[in-house]
């Protein structure tokens, strides 16, 4: 096909760069983050570049293999996706109270991150087989309803209300590609605040209920539940304009910032390179998840682009939830910052995200 | 799919895509929005918490300031005392095993250790914890030589206030302790904290502000759990502010001279006496028996210990110096003598006849001989009262205590230790108030004598017979001469302070003076046999104070009450009785005659005080004082 471009031609520089800043940022970022921490903590940051050379290996392939063959096998990944959310509870281990990981090899699985990719392309593939423009009814609804409702029941279970979260979001993006009678939409709002109170009362775990009580109310128990959230605030708060300085942020360094490297590691890098390098951490992600949604404007087709609005919204959720929860804007879940967080599954969820949206942006021109 | 539906949808799809960005335009400006707010608007707020976080205050005692006495020996100072801190945390089982062993404990002493240490609340378990104070030497050694493998403990060093001279001068010098909680709610402004030291009594208590100093603070950098770091944090360096030692005090009193009391009062379980300078009005002993021992009270005491010496019948709490005011007798007799004298009343030519008793009116006022016939100077010498009913008629209520005034009685001396009572001078007005219109003469004569309701203190009389040594000026006691830097420069002289000239005539005084020299010289003199042959020429009088009737009450020992009912013994005078240095009054409680007992007390604190300085025994009393009284 001479209209045809060679693929290394149309690889997407943009979303390169973006995905590449934010990873060696975050690695250093991880390098400061556990300096100051027990020894096997302190190499944490050599692991997560493993993870990232992997991930980025991984994303290649994801890329380089047509998205649209992908799109014959996504009910066979989301039913190898659920199963292994079960297998979490025959295998997992429990770790705080939760049991979300599965042992393999010498690390841990997380096999509700790597469910949201999954879920991303059973959504698209849904999507892209039922081509209506005009507005859905409720009864529209039904069948993805039981996509998202099967692994995030079984994500809740573990317990992980974050996971979950971003699961829901990622389908409410999805979800809002395609235009919704008005009075469908009524009347989800309308069955949402009604089961809000009956979530709070019957679904939710102590803990849970406890961390969204000290968020509502953060001087309520300023060394119990509302310490992580207070002390990051401090943390970002006293960096001021510039920053403390690489590894001279006293939170970090004195160790008053706990999760430090999984859940927080955006108030070290607050701390220590202050109001300018916090914007500039935002403007990256921003950029990045811009570039996805373009890239899901520039689709040549529908399941190309639900999956590209998937990955973005993913990215989207996740770091703005992290980054509100961070700043003290919202209650504390365990929900990780894209590539800044350290996590193998974590990590490699996210790039496999990327050689997706890759996939999408490289084939944009073939018909 | 036609390709205008593709079409259409494309654009929804890309339409809806924009809505997208929006949102995450829309959310990303949020956490910016909230990024200013954290890190510009409220950067304070959050820097200052993130300070304090790292920040551990530990502060550097003051150390007090020593009292030195007019020689510069030391009456109270500082030693260090050894405690024992122990971080729970870091100590099992073993552990606690080991530091009883090295201490020496006892099986019921391990027993409480690991009790208190189990009792200490989870979230003071990583920082250090008081468990033994002031261990003794072997303990210490034991611990600082195999101390090194037991992280958990730490021996720390305090200064504690220690006082060589035990209960000598105590009422004077006060005792210090631990702050109470109701001293830490009264007066939050001093800035004092559960733990410190703070003066409770005499000198300790009156110049606490002196003595205090201020505290240092040691500013560490600390982890989250509160161990110290010692991280490469530039602009966060320990900061170490030094403590400022408190002023020393150099005290008048001299406490050779209090020895010399000491010596003096044996024999008497009760008693008090007062030396001051003449000239300057400095204090040279403050005396008052029985006392306490101050390094006991600044322990503390046990709550027996306490009802010990509370019940104790000769009140050892009381500071009989300046506390307690007394009939003061017939050492009140001169004070009469030079009113009557001053305003002319009598003349010293003036004779009157003693048969050994005044009758006035129904009532008969006894004297304690029959004396004669007898003039000022040798009424005073053999104390007569019937001279002195005499001259009380003449004289009157109001003179006598107009002069009293004038010479500082009734009033308090301005000491600035301790609660001084005011004494009493009654005068014809307080009488018509107390009695209705039933003023009779009898109170005059009792007050010429110093009984009826004439109540003095110590300090007061001898400031007094100080005014009568130097000519009439009467100064404010003092016992603090000089502050001192802590290597012994002086800060601050106190100059001494004169409170008023008592307006006499010379040749009064030098009359009055003669005939106190008279007590102790003179053959008839009531101190005669107490007189130092070839020592110090002593003046004064004597006095014998009937005591008030005291009601019995029960529990009373009956082999005690006929003791509780004896006559105080006095003895006020000064010495060297031709060019006076020191004044010095001494009360013998239920002492009995003043001139027995009081008088060979004071001969011989002064003749230890002044003995060595004389050199020549004076020749014939009367002839150096008609020298001075002649100029």
């Amino acid at each position: 096909m001479p209209l045809q471009r060679p693929l290394r031609d149309q690889f997407d520089w943009g979303l390169f760069v973006a995905v590449t800043a934010i990873a060696l940022v975050g690695v250093v970022n991880l390098y400061s983050a556990t300096s100051a921490a027990p020894n096997a903590l302190r190499e944490i940051y050599i692991q997560q570049i493993y993870w990232l050379v992997l991930g980025a290996g991984v994303a290649v392939l994801v890329a380089s293999i047509d998205y649209r063959y992908y799109e014959r096998y996504a009910w066979g990944g989301y039913v190898a996706g659920v199963v292994l959310l079960m297998l979490v509870f025959l295998l997992g281990r429990e770790v705080r109270g939760a049991q979300r990981w599965i042992p393999v090899g010498g690390f841990s699985l997380q096999p509700s991150e790597l469910m949201k990719v999954f879920f991303i392309v059973a959504m698209a593939k849904h999507l892209h087989d039922d081509p209506r423009t005009e507005g859905r009814t409720l009864k529209d609804l039904i069948i993805p309803a039981l996509i998202l409702a099967l692994p995030m029941s079984l994500i809740l279970a573990q317990p992980d209300l974050g996971t979950a979260l971003i699961l829901a979001a990622i389908f409410g993006s999805i979800m809002f590609l395609t235009p919704l009678k008005l009075r469908s939409f009524l009347t989800l709002v309308v069955s949402f605040v009604v089961s809000a109170p009956l979530t709070w009362k019957y679904l939710l775990k102590d803990y849970q209920r406890a961390r969204m009580v000290s968020f509502l109310d953060p001087k309520s128990d300023i060394l119990g539940d509302g310490w992580h959230a207070h002390q990051a605030k401090v943390a970002i708060g006293s960096g001021g304009w510039t920053g403390k300085g690489f590894l001279q942020g006293t939170q970090n360094q004195h160790r008053f910032l706990p999760d430090q490297h999984s859940d927080f590691p955006f108030s070290v890098w607050a701390e220590e390179h202050g109001l300018v390098g916090s914007i500039a951490l935002v403007l990256l992600y921003t950029t990045l998840i811009l570039w996805g949604l373009k890239i899901a404007a520039d689709a040549k087709d529908r399941f190309g682009a639900v999956v590209a609005v998937g990955v973005s919204s993913l990215l989207f959720w996740q770091a703005v939830i992290n980054l509100g929860m961070v700043c003290g804007m919202l209650p504390v879940v365990g929900i990780t910052l894209p590539l800044f967080s350290h996590g193998g599954s974590s990590v490699l969820t996210v790039m496999i995200g990327i050689g997706l949206l890759m996939n999408i942006s490289m084939r944009r021109f073939h018909f | 799919m036609t390709l205008l539906s593709v079409r259409r949808e494309v654009g929804e799809l890309r339409k809806r895509v924009k809505w997208m960005a929006l949102i995450v335009l829309i959310g990303m400006a949020l956490i910016v929005v909230r990024l200013i707010h954290l890190q510009i608007i409220d950067y304070e707020l959050w820097a200052t918490e993130a300070r304090h976080n790292i920040e551990k205050h530990v502060r550097l005692p003051a150390t007090r300031g020593l009292l030195l006495d007019s020689h510069g020996n030391p009456v109270a100072k500082n030693r260090p005392a050894f405690n024992v801190y122990v971080t729970p945390q870091l100590l099992d089982n073993e552990d606690i095993e080991h530091v009883a062993r090295l201490m020496s404990l006892d099986a019921t002493q391990k027993v409480d250790l690991y009790d208190r240490i189990r009792a200490v609340p989870e979230r003071r378990r990583s920082q250090l914890v008081e468990m033994f104070t002031d261990i003794n030497r072997d303990q210490l050694a034991a611990l600082e030589t195999h101390g090194r493998d037991l992280p958990g403990v730490r021996v720390i060093s305090v200064p504690v206030r220690t006082y060589p001279y035990k209960a000598l001068a105590g009422h004077t010098i006060g005792f210090v302790n631990e702050v109470s909680a109701e001293d830490l709610q009264r007066h939050p402004e001093r800035g004092y904290r559960a733990g410190d030291t703070i003066g409770r009594s005499g000198i300790e208590a009156a110049w606490e502000g002196y003595l205090r100093g201020h505290d240092g603070e040691l500013t560490l950098v600390v982890d989250v759990r509160g161990d110290e770091q010692t991280g490469p944090h530039r602009q966060l360096r320990e900061q170490r502010r030094e403590p400022i030692p408190g002023r020393n005090l150099k005290l008048s009193l001299d406490m050779d001279m209090m020895r010399a009391a000491e010596r003096a009062f044996r024999g008497h379980p009760s008693g008090a006496a007062v030396v001051v300078d003449v000239r300057t009005g400095r204090v040279r002993a403050l005396f008052s028996k029985p006392g306490y021992d101050l390094n006991e009270m600044s322990a503390g005491l046990t709550h027996e210990r306490y009802a010990e010496i509370e019940g104790n019948p000769f009140r050892p709490l009381i500071d009989k110096t300046v506390y307690e005011s007394y009939f003061p007798g017939s050492t009140f007799k001169p004070i009469s003598a030079l009113a009557a004298l001053e305003d002319n009343i009598l003349t010293t030519a003036t004779r009157f006849e003693c048969p050994g008793y005044y009758e006035l009116g129904k009532r008969r006022f006894r004297c304690s001989h029959v004396h004669g016939e007898v003039d000022m100077r040798s009424s005073i010498i053999q104390s007569c009262n019937v001279y002195f009913y005499r001259l009380a008629e003449v004289v009157g209520l109001d003179r006598l205590a107009k002069f009293s005034r004038d010479f500082g009685l009734g009033a308090v001396t301005g000491l600035g230790i301790n609660t001084e009572a005011s004494g009493f001078v009654p005068t014809r007005e307080w009488y018509t108030k107390r009695h209705g219109d039933q003023y009779r003469l009898g109170f005059t004569l009792n007050a010429a004598i110093g009984q009826g309701n004439t109540r003095l203190t110590l300090m007061q009389l001898a400031m007094t017979y100080a005014a009568i040594a130097n000519g009439g000026t009467l100064y404010v006691p003092q016992l603090v001469e000089a502050v001192l830097g802590p290597d012994g420069t002086v800060i601050e002289e106190l100059p001494p302070r004169v409170r008023r000239r008592a307006s006499i005539k010379q040749e009064h005084l030098a009359y009055v003076i003669d005939a106190l020299y008279g007590v102790i010289n003179d053959p008839n003199g009531t101190a005669y046999d107490a007189r130092i042959e070839g020592g110090v020429a002593v003046a004064g009088k004597t006095g014998t104070a009937q005591v008030s009737w005291r009601k019995p009450t029960e529990g009373d020992d009956p082999k005690r009450a006929w003791y509780f009912r004896r006559s105080h013994a006095w003895f006020a005078g000064f010495a060297p009785a031709d060019h006076p240095e020191l004044a010095i009054v001494v009360l013998i409680e239920h002492g009995g005659q003043g001139g027995k007992y009081a008088a060979p007390v004071a001969t011989k604190i002064l003749q230890e005080a002044l003995g060595e300085e004389i050199p020549v025994k004076p020749e014939g009393g009367g002839k150096t004082i008609a020298t001075r009284g002649s100029r």
